[in-house]
């Protein structure tokens, strides 16, 4: 059953910019990624999301609720992170939280301590002296201490060094584990390869591609770089019947196309010569959007 | 010579706070990379190479001149981006290019026109109007623009968007052929990779390891995942790896059949020989990356570190 449900989704904002034609649905429990530059439209569209912004054409729904009209009903099942933060005044981050959690009719606050642990915020400091990294975890402490069911993230790790980038997948982790369902943009590839089920690529407000991680990550068609220590066995092998790519004569290197039901095989051939290395090589999700659309 | 020499450098905060005894020589037209977590102590130690800071025990030189004492020397001459960029608010953009070309007694501004095209500054408007991404643009823009030969960034791209980050990245590439000397921190393992000769990783004001960016590449100890496709394939190799005694299994999961193996590239025709026996369902390289090298040094149970950032 599809939860987020985006439906010819156009924001015009006029010589090109804002989102076209965007078509997405999301399953329960599913974790969507998008990526794009600055100005593809991601904030656009995840500002449709969370009713802040009326589509020009198209709709999308949460939970079958329209997104626009019933903007103040979704934003109760989402906890939603900002690309560019900007706090309310308040004094510290411990009274921003508080003030957070009355909003939401929240009371217990051991989730949000808990984050608070992992994330090694110290929350009592002054909100407005706050650095970029202590602003955005106390942001991610904000959009998740109260549990919901959906999360909507825009540029999430945006200023956090990288052990806290470990720290917050480490937490997504976990909420991917209770069944939580996350739309998130960003530009850290890695980052959308540890946690995303499917990625969107967005350019000029279009969605141009979208690629499951996981067909990316375990491609059953691979790539291997065999590297001979003689030129004898460098041309020999080049007579076997495989499928080559490249080849690079001064490293005495060959590119090797096979399929993994024929990986057999290549041991049993190579069994026969002397390899000095042998290499997969891989294409990242990057990679991968980057051959099917430069 | 070194051109960045860095000697025992320390600077005690107290409460374990600073740098201790950090050394790092940078030789002319190499990339040296900084790798560590906020707080770490990569703006200290930068601080002391642009002479902002006297070094409490220890010494750092630019081009054999003490950075303390030829300060004024060293802050006209060297290309800096520091992390944190606060520019004087009253100025327009353009105001502010021409103040700093006047402090360094520059006329010749084709290259700072360059600059401008290249990183799409709009330098006409005031600074305090603009973004933070702008902002930055502006400061790389005037620590450049006197085309120098050795260059201090602190985490360069931060604030600046994925396209603006792929065209600061060729850009060092560019000066680097130019034969510039760099100095680069940053927290982002992709832009330490393709740009770095060599990386130090600093972790509590202390260097912990430098290594040389080719030797991470071409690293000859490798790790193959395989899976079989019956069980009794899986426990025969597991002995037969055993028992070479040079491989060692990494990790099994008996429920996919699955093995990772640790194999040096000395012993590869020992392993495909091996492998040439079975009936793997799919044999794929895992890959050793910065990001694991890193690691490394920092235990991944962020509950022992002493602050956050």
């Amino acid at each position: 059953m599809s939860y987020i449900n985006i439906n010819n989704l156009t924001k015009d904002y006029g010589k090109g910019r804002g989102n076209f034609d965007v078509n997405l649905t999301i399953e329960k429990g599913e974790v969507f990624g998008f990526a794009g530059i600055n100005g593809a439209g991601k904030t656009t569209l995840i500002r449709q999301l969370m009713g802040f912004l009326k589509p020009s054409s198209g709709y999308a729904t949460i939970n079958h609720l329209n997104c626009w009209e019933h903007s103040a009903e979704i934003k109760k099942l989402i906890g939603y992170i900002p690309g560019e933060i900007a706090f309310p005044d308040a004094p510290t981050g411990t009274e921003f939280l508080r003030r957070q959690a009355e909003l939401v009719g929240l009371t217990d606050m051991s989730y949000a301590e808990a984050l608070i642990k992992k994330l090694q915020l110290d929350p009592t400091a002054n909100l407005k002296r706050m650095s970029k990294g202590m602003k955005q975890k106390t942001a991610i402490v904000a959009a998740m201490m109260h549990d919901p069911n959906i999360l909507i993230f825009d540029e999430p790790t945006t200023g956090l060094d990288p052990l806290m980038r470990v720290a917050f997948i480490d937490i997504m982790k976990d909420e991917i584990k209770k069944g939580k369902t996350i739309f998130m943009s960003s530009h850290m590839w890695d980052e959308m390869e540890a946690v995303c089920n499917r990625v969107a690529l967005i350019k000029d407000g279009k969605i141009v591609a979208v690629q499951s991680v996981k067909e990316v990550k375990h491609n059953k068609n691979k790539v291997y770089h065999i590297c001979f220590r003689s030129e004898v066995d460098y041309e020999r092998f080049q007579a076997e019947s495989l499928v080559f790519g490249e080849k690079f004569n001064d490293e005495l290197k060959l590119a090797i196309h096979i399929k993994d039901k024929d990986v057999r095989d290549l041991f049993k051939i190579m069994k026969n010569y002397d390899v000095k290395s042998f290499v997969e090589f891989k294409l990242s999700l990057e990679e991968n959007f980057k051959k099917m659309y430069d | 010579m070194s051109v960045i020499e860095v000697k025992c450098l320390t600077k005690d905060y107290g409460h374990g706070r600073g740098i201790f005894n950090v050394s790092i020589q940078v030789g002319k037209g190499e990339v040296y990379g900084f790798l560590g977590p906020n707080g770490a102590g990569k703006t200290t130690t930068i601080r002391h190479i642009m002479g902002f800071q006297q070094a409490l025990q220890g010494s750092t030189t630019v081009l054999g001149q003490d950075c303390w004492k030829a300060s004024a020397d060293i802050q006209k001459d060297v290309g800096y981006l520091p992390g944190e960029i606060t520019l004087p608010e009253g100025l327009t953009g353009r105001e502010f290019i021409k103040m700093m070309a006047d402090l360094r007694g520059m006329k010749d501004l084709s290259y700072a026109k360059y600059l401008i095209e290249k990183f799409q500054l709009e330098p006409s408007g005031k600074l305090k109007r603009m973004s933070l991404g702008m902002k930055r643009k502006l400061a790389i823009v005037t620590a450049f623009m006197h085309d120098p030969q050795v260059l201090v960034l602190d985490e360069p791209t931060s604030g600046l968007d994925p396209m603006m980050q792929q065209v600061f990245i060729d850009f060092i590439k560019e000066e680097k052929r130019k034969g510039k000397t760099i100095l680069l921190s940053s927290h982002l393992f992709g832009e330490i990779d393709e740009t770095c000769d060599k990386i130090s990783i600093i972790k509590d004001g202390h260097l912990i390891s430098t290594v040389v960016a080719a030797d991470l590449k071409n690293n000859e100890n490798k790790v193959y995942k395989l899976e079989f496709i019956e069980a009794l394939d899986y426990e025969s190799f597991i002995r037969d790896i055993s028992s070479t005694q040079v491989m060692e299994i990494m990790h099994h999961k008996e429920e996919l059949l699955q093995v990772k193996v640790a194999v040096n590239d000395a012993d590869i025709n020992k392993f495909i020989g091996l492998v040439a026996d079975y009936n793997v369902k799919f044999c794929s390289e895992v890959k050793f990356t910065l990001e694991d090298y890193f690691m490394q040094f920092y235990d991944r149970n962020i509950e022992h570190k002493k602050r956050g950032s």
